[in-house]
């Protein structure tokens, strides 16, 4: 409650005296547990504003909005640190100018939340240094290690699977921060590169795609596992693929607006395991 | 008296249907998530779930479907068609929601064209729906002026007894009875009386919605734009929906020979209304929510007389940004039209 209105009251401060344009952060949902996400434009409508450990999603996709920072106007978002990576990746991927950015950092450990000191991006490298040096227990996710300890056959039946309940709803997509493009490769259709049926084929091409895009970008926050409307439990395939880039290439995504892309930048030390 | 169906008969009244040619269909959870799919044993049914994560729709309006093959050699094109899968299927426990959700679909594929594929399967299927004694935040099928006993679209409806074991049996069709005949006796005259149906509250004034939606003047209200910026522009609320029935055809493949398919789309998507040309009349989020209201509870109602809804509430359960019909509607009920 106390960071709940110290960040009220900021928000009112920088509404009222014209900082901010908006506030991205949340408001009660539908039902006792749910949270949605709230635009707040004027003072009186920052008493909307909640901030518990309910708070879970993602918000920084929002940010790339077609039209929302083009006025070169501020914003400032509620962010879990995950959130402040993701916003890390937008800047160093040209998406936004981070300049523009108000973070209302925060994080909770059970139902305690807390706040995070600093408003720029610039200001959590420690934080996130912190966070790569101090990884997840193997055990916080069980079925990530057992998925692990299968061999080839039985990970692709596990996946067929899974795979087989996805209607293609791009709910994945369109949750994701990271998925900003404007025209996806899965809606291009001159020509058809990927199949918009939700057969078996069709379901492995897309989530493949996802997958790699992802890959060195995705920052866990776990957005689409938690919209994904069939249960997939997408946040694995996500895990995987930054224990791949971080084994080989020591690169954790959204650690700095500056950071490279990992698949597209080339050092020379860069491990070539990888070419027979 | 009324006719009993004991939950201790199930079982063989599942062995029966199968020997009489049905694939028995019923809600089922496999790990946390629940369907309507084919069982060997009564057993496999979850009916204590208040209604399945995936509607009924899909077992008559597949994700996908192949329509015909094609094959292209030197001058000749040959095509061969898939017609559409025949055999009876006996669908058990099926929610009034969702079994509505078919008779509102109906005149919709059978409007100027016949949809062979979908009426192939209606007249192959026996719908046997149990009344619901139960509902969550989100169910709103009272709101829709439907009920959790709500008899559309059903062949047989069961009301759950209040001792919990079994159902009283209305037959409602002459699919349902002549299905039900087959397990006549497994049947047993009882007055054992009916469990109370759940209570679902009433949400918002329906005909309040429907007036504003209907004055022109709200096309371009900015209500929209407020109500919608939220909206991720997924498309699980229009397939996760048991009325919902927007599909593209799609030919996959090469020059040479490949298979041309029924595929779900969805009003949600930008690429649904995009022209070749690149314009799109639906260009935003908030038009394309627009559409999908004003698809369910005006443009639907005037060319068929029934809302595209039957308020089942998986939109709004399953958004992952919780909105959905239930909140847009509240919002517009208090809106002056």
């Amino acid at each position: 409650m106390i960071t709940q209105e110290k960040y009220r009251s900021k928000a009112k401060k920088l509404l009222a005296d014209g900082s901010v344009k908006m506030v991205i952060g949340y408001s009660p949902g539908s039902t006792a547990d749910r949270r949605r996400p709230l635009f707040v434009r004027s003072f009186e409508e920052a008493d909307q504003l909640v901030l518990d450990s309910n708070c879970i999603a993602n918000l920084s996709g929002y940010l790339v909005t077609e039209g929302l920072l083009s006025d070169e106007k501020r914003v400032a978002i509620f962010l879990r640190p995950e959130g402040i990576r993701s916003l890390n990746i937008l800047a160093a991927e040209s998406q936004l100018n981070v300049d523009q950015i108000i973070i209302f950092g925060f994080d909770s450990i059970g139902r305690e939340v807390s706040s995070l000191s600093g408003e720029h991006a610039g200001e959590f490298s420690e934080l996130i240094s912190s966070i790569k040096e101090n990884p997840p227990e193997k055990s916080s996710e069980p079925l990530l290690y057992q998925i692990e300890q299968m061999n080839p056959q039985e990970r692709f039946a596990f996946w067929k699977e899974e795979f087989s309940r996805c209607i293609k709803c791009y709910a994945c997509r369109q949750s994701c921060p990271m998925c900003y493009c404007r025209r996806c490769i899965v809606d291009s259709n001159q020509p058809q590169w990927v199949n918009t049926s939700s057969h078996t084929l069709g379901n492995f091409e897309w989530n493949i795609v996802r997958a790699f895009h992802l890959a060195g970008r995705c920052v866990g926050c776990g957005n689409c596992d938690r919209s994904c409307p069939v249960n997939i439990p997408l946040r694995l395939i996500n895990a995987r693929m930054a224990a791949e880039v971080l084994e080989s290439f020591d690169h954790f995504a959204g650690m700095s607006t500056t950071q490279e892309p990992v698949l597209a930048s080339f050092k020379k030390e860069d491990s070539e395991t990888f070419i027979l | 008296m009324t006719r009993i169906l004991f939950s201790d008969k199930l079982d063989n009244c599942v062995t029966r249907w199968q020997s009489a040619g049905f694939s028995v269909i019923g809600p089922v959870t496999k790990d946390t998530f629940s369907s309507y799919a084919a069982v060997e044993h009564a057993s496999d049914f979850d009916l204590g779930i208040v209604l399945p994560d995936r509607s009924l729709k899909e077992l008559f309006f597949p994700q996908t479907e192949p329509m015909l093959r094609y094959t292209i050699k030197q001058q000749a094109i040959n095509t061969e068609d898939f017609t559409p899968p025949s055999g009876k299927r006996l669908i058990f426990g099926v929610r009034p929601c969702d079994a509505a959700g078919l008779s509102i679909d109906d005149p919709l594929f059978g409007w100027d064209y016949k949809d062979e594929y979908w009426f192939q399967r209606r007249n192959d299927s026996v719908i046997v729906t149990i009344a619901c004694t139960k509902s969550d935040d989100f169910c709103l099928c009272t709101s829709l002026k439907l009920a959790p006993d709500t008899t559309n679209g059903s062949d047989i409806l069961l009301r759950p007894l209040e001792n919990n074991k079994g159902w009283q049996v209305e037959e409602l069709t002459d699919r349902g009875r002549e299905a039900f005949l087959t397990i006549a006796e497994f049947l047993q005259e009882g007055s054992e009386p009916a469990a109370p149906m759940a209570v679902v509250p009433e949400m918002f004034d329906l005909d309040t919605c429907v007036a504003w939606l209907q004055n022109p003047e709200n096309f371009e209200s900015k209500f929209w734009k407020d109500i919608s910026m939220r909206c991720i522009g997924c498309g699980s609320c229009t397939y996760l929906c048991p009325t919902c029935h927007c599909f593209d055809i799609q030919d996959e493949g090469d020059t040479y020979s490949g298979i041309r398919r029924k595929n779900w789309d969805s009003c949600s998507f930008a690429l649904f209304t995009m022209h070749t040309s690149g314009h799109n009349p639906r260009s935003t989020q908030s038009a394309r929510w627009r559409q999908r209201i004003m698809h369910k509870f005006n443009y639907f109602p005037g060319k068929f007389s029934v809302n595209s809804c039957s308020g089942c509430g998986r939109c709004s359960r399953q958004c992952p940004v919780d909105m959905g019909i239930t909140e847009t509607l509240q919002k517009i009920s208090t809106l002056h039209s």
